[in-house]
């Protein structure tokens, strides 16, 4: 992440518009089908697709990949991912779409290729294809280490599965990333360092840690409010992510975002992106994009009567598998200089490195982030780029009081 | 203008929800006042809250020409009247203009409070009662139990009672019947001076004070000059006219007729209700005997959340006390919540209902603090205070003693009941005066209590208690000195006067436990702890803490995310708008009500 940061003029980052329509560095995938649905989960998924609609899904990617590629935009792709729902259930879709990937887009040699999966699809030889494929990094859905925590969550896999599926992403020499949550209703505290220690004895270079959050609508919520379930109490899901902090700190794990640790130089440069504000298209029903305005506009993105000052356009393709297949895009929101330059820095200020100082007094950000320098919850850094502000641990745990304040410009 | 002797003014009253405005609907329908595709459920109703509801507030008169088996066409001035205990006022006015009144009584339910209070005020008033026992369609009515607990509760011959269903449409044409042979037609003198009662009025953003009114003696015609005899006020006769519901302007009106009147004045003070019309010259020598000024029961601070709207939240309320003169008000202001008005009304419901109304009919966004009642302080120093809000409360050691209102309660119940009811009237300091069988089924029950107790959500207490089956009505019998005390609220150490109330002292420790508790859950946590404390005189009787917020932030911000990331945080600052911030921590409008929910 360092070495790109030095490349880029800060003049880039906000005035992208004024450099001309590119294509996006960075490609999402979003395969919207599981196997089974989580408790927990309100996300854009469905379980038991007829494999119809899984056909034309994937179909309909390589459709919209070809339309990339022959836009002949200019630039290079840096990252590619897929996420879901459960692309590991649809190894050779991927696959297939990894081909277009690589037949219509220019890639950055060395491009970063993340592919999602769950422990209970993810077989030895699902590994090498995916390896052989140009995968390059793995990110497996554990959650939790802990049977009874599996089945409070409602996922279809056991301890074994899981650590049998990172020991394959391991072996075949793919970075392997894992992911946990903590904060569950139930969840002992002597469970959750349990969990820790397994993830971090897979090897992993990469872990995400979550603390559960009961959506509305979700069969937990339902399970929460009728009684059924005791809500998990709040103070510990704080003191979970805290443990979660130290001991994959000592395991050589540093904390680079909010919900991510890395062993520096493994962090996830797809992911990444997002807190950098660089342009990522959003292919598949439910996927979401960011381009500036030029590049939005080139493709056919930007609708009619869209305001003078836009510079900056966030889009989200139809959840619905037919609305997409029709070519529907669900939501499309416009963003003018202001809220670019503040919604960067609300971004940036995921990261443990923060924002420059600078940045944030360009997009007249400077008496809020005094104010939230008062009450503790940022402080000053040096970084390579110079003088930053990044979140305190404080901040850290209190990050919507920091991103709101920011985003709405309240000091 | 009619023959005095073909018109008949009839009310139909009842306990509320015992079928009145169906059996009204029915009436315009059966009279062909409304084509049946006009037909809205419950025209009469047309206030929106009323419809929502179901209950009917404003009295509404409508002319309905009916032609009776005798083959003559008669006159029938129908004035529909609310039926919760808030509104007997609107009751005893309604039936000034009328000579006899339907006595609705459910089949199933039988004789209930109102019904009984509402044939006291009939009576009262020496108007002819006609019973109907209503809803006979009904699997559970019991016309012959009903027809029993009638005669035996109310003293009225029930032998001719008419069976109807507002339902079905059975027996409203028998019921018509009777008014037209039963109830006496309107008497007055065509050649005397005019002498109209206004007996209701509204507020029409085109033409002004709109009065409804029953002309007494003489006649009113278009273009008369006239004057109303309690404010002065001279003017023209703009228009007179009938409802039909809808406005029918008519040439004049004459001795027994009942319809409205527009003059174009726009000030509500000037056309006062209970006032009586005459001729500004050569008119009445006496008005009619008005009402007695009403009281009102319950006060409660309302406030507007942005100071800015108080000119509106003024300009509101002197319109709606145009046609609702019960309603009092007057300034007041808070240290926590700045400038409003103390407001006064004549119970629950009614209080409920205008802040609706303020609400909806004209776009306010207000705070309401915990009802409470008048208070009658006298002091050491022998000066006497009235004291509307807690907060004007003198010091503790400056007080003599302390009066407050009392009520006497009216309970019926299923005999299944007493003991439950007994239980309730304990915990509510309530005296216990007397029971009586009004008849196999049902109990009277009769109490003697402070009326701060029923503001309480007494009512809802005594309906689940009794699965529905009580019925309550009150009656103000004058003041009675308490031991009473003033509980503060404090957060993070500074009192918040709006949270103060008055208690009895033997109450004031649970109480302040109980609210404090509550106002623990209701508190959102902040980014720092909050201490709620409770007080009587600077001593603190109880506490609870809302631990500072340790942890709030979403994890998971990938692509998809972000959008939906910002939106929260707008919307979360768009709560923060609905919170009132009082000295840093921010207080949700709930917490101000919380007092009133307070159970022991």
């Amino acid at each position: 992440m360092g070495e790109r940061e030095e490349n880029r003029d800060l003049g880039d980052d906000i005035a992208g518009f004024s450099r001309g329509p590119g294509l996006p560095s960075h490609f999402y995938f979003h395969v919207p089908f599981c196997r089974s649905k989580c408790a927990y989960c309100d996300f854009a998924s469905i379980a038991g697709a007829d494999p119809q609609a899984v056909f034309a899904v994937f179909s309909g990617m390589e459709a919209e990949l070809r339309r990339w590629g022959v836009s002949m935009l200019p630039g290079v792709v840096e990252t590619v991912y897929f996420g879901g729902g459960t692309p590991s259930l649809h190894v050779p879709q991927v696959l297939s779409v990894l081909e277009c990937v690589h037949r219509d887009l220019p890639l950055r040699a060395g491009v970063e290729v993340t592919v999602e999966a769950n422990p209970d699809s993810l077989s030895r030889d699902s590994v090498a294809a995916l390896a052989e494929a140009g995968v390059t990094r793995i990110s497996v859905g554990v959650q939790a280490f802990d049977a009874s925590v599996l089945q409070l969550l409602g996922r279809c896999h056991d301890s074994r599965q899981a650590l049998d599926a990172c020991e394959a992403v391991a072996d075949a020499r793919l970075e392997l990333s894992v992911d946990v949550i903590c904060g569950v209703p139930g969840q002992s505290r002597a469970s959750w360092e349990s969990t820790l220690e397994l993830a971090i004895g897979t090897g992993a270079k990469h872990v995400s840690v979550y603390p559960l959050s009961v959506e509305a609508g979700t069969p937990l919520a339902v399970a929460v409010d009728t009684g059924l379930i005791e809500d998990a109490d709040p103070d510990e899901a704080e003191a979970m992510m805290l443990i979660a902090e130290e001991m994959l700190g000592a395991a050589g794990l540093r904390r680079y975002e909010v919900a991510n640790y890395a062993v520096p130089g493994h962090e996830s440069r797809h992911n990444s992106a997002y807190w950098s504000g660089e342009s990522y298209a959003g292919v598949g029903p439910g996927a979401h994009g960011m381009v500036d305005v030029a590049t939005a506009r080139a493709v056919g993105i930007l609708p009619p009567g869209a305001a003078e000052d836009t510079i900056r356009v966030r889009y989200a393709e139809a959840t619905n598998i037919d609305g997409w297949l029709t070519g529907g895009l669900e939501v499309v929101e416009l963003l003018n200089a202001g809220e670019t330059a503040r919604e960067d820095v609300m971004l940036r200020l995921r990261l443990a490195t923060g924002v420059s100082v600078k940045q944030a007094r360009e997009a007249g950000l400077e008496d809020v982030m005094a104010s939230l320098a008062e009450d503790g919850l940022v402080e000053r850094s040096v970084e390579a780029d110079g003088w930053h502000w990044r979140t305190t641990r404080r901040g850290w745990l209190l990050g919507n009081e920091v991103f709101g304040r920011v985003w709405n410009g309240e000091g | 203008m009619t023959d005095p002797n073909l018109i008949r003014n009839f009310s139909i009253i009842a306990h509320i929800d015992h079928g009145k405005s169906t059996l009204a609907d029915r009436v315009l329908q059966l009279t062909h006042t409304v084509a049946d595709r006009d037909m809205m459920e419950q025209l009469l109703d047309s206030m929106d809250i009323e419809r929502e509801r179901g209950i009917t507030i404003k009295a509404q008169a409508v002319r309905v020409l009916y032609e009776a088996d005798d083959g003559v066409t008669y006159t029938l001035n129908l004035i529909d009247t609310p039926g919760h205990v808030d509104f007997t006022y609107e009751v005893s006015r309604s039936l000034q203009a009328c000579e006899g009144v339907l006595l609705i009584v459910d089949a199933a339910q039988g004789v209930e409070a109102q019904t009984v209070a509402n044939a006291m005020m009939a009576m009262n008033a020496d108007l002819e009662i006609i019973p109907v026992i209503n809803k006979i369609d009904l699997p559970a009515a019991e016309p012959e139990r009903v027809r029993h607990e009638i005669e035996e509760a109310l003293a009225v011959p029930a032998d001719e009672a008419i069976l109807t269903s507002g339902k079905t449409g059975e027996g409203v044409r028998a019921a018509l019947e009777a008014v037209v042979s039963r109830i006496p037609a309107p008497v007055g003198d065509a050649s005397e001076p005019l002498k109209a009662l206004i007996f209701d009025s509204y507020f029409d953003a085109y033409r002004g004070v709109v009065a409804l009114i029953r002309v007494v003696d003489g006649r009113i015609a278009k273009g008369m000059r006239v004057r109303m005899m309690a404010t002065e006020t001279v003017t023209d006769v703009e228009e007179v006219g009938v409802r039909r519901p809808v406005h029918m302007p008519v040439d004049e009106l004459g001795v027994g007729e009942v319809g409205y009147l527009i003059t174009g004045l726009k000030d509500p003070a000037l056309v006062k209700v209970g006032d009586t019309v005459t001729l500004e010259k050569h008119g009445a020598a006496d008005p009619l005997p008005g009402y007695r000024d009403v009281k009102p029961m319950v006060y409660t601070g309302l406030f507007p959340i942005d100071g800015d709207q108080y000119p509106d939240l003024r300009d509101a309320l002197d319109k709606l006390r145009l046609n609702d003169p019960a309603l009092v008000y007057e300034p007041e202001s808070s240290h926590a919540l700045g400038f409003g008005f103390r407001v006064g009304f004549l119970g629950l419901l009614h209080m409920e209902v205008i802040k609706e109304r303020l609400e909806r009919e004209f776009d306010l966004d207000l705070l309401a603090t915990a009802p409470s009642v008048e208070y009658h302080v006298a002091r050491t120093n022998g000066e006497e205070l009235i004291v509307h809000s807690p907060q004007d409360l003198p010091d503790v050691a400056s007080v003599e003693h302390i009066e407050e209102p009392y009520l006497k309660s009216t309970i019926l119940v299923p005999p299944d009941f007493v003991g439950a009811v007994m239980e309730l009237t304990d915990g509510h300091r309530a005296t216990f005066v007397n029971m009586q069988y009004l008849s196999k089924t049902t109990v009277e029950m009769h109490y003697e209590m402070p009326l701060s107790e029923v503001i309480m959500d007494f009512f809802d207490q005594l309906k689940s208690r009794t699965k529905g089956y009580a019925s309550l009505d009150y009656e103000y019998i004058g003041y009675r000195t308490s031991a009473l005390v003033k509980l503060d609220v404090l957060l993070s150490g500074k009192p918040v006067d709006a949270l103060s109330f008055i208690v009895h002292k033997d109450k004031a420790y649970a109480r302040g436990k109980v609210l404090t508790e509550k106002l623990r859950e209701i508190i959102p946590r902040q980014m720092f702890e909050v201490p709620i404390q409770a007080a009587i005189g600077g001593r603190i009787i109880a506490r609870e803490t809302v631990k500072a917020k340790r942890k709030d932030v979403l994890a998971k911000c990938y692509g998809g995310d972000i959008s939906r990331k910002r939106k929260l945080l707008e919307k979360q600052k768009a709560g923060k708008k609905r919170m009132k911030n009082l000295g840093n921590v921010e207080v949700p409008q709930e917490a101000f009500m919380a007092i009133l929910k307070v159970d022991e």
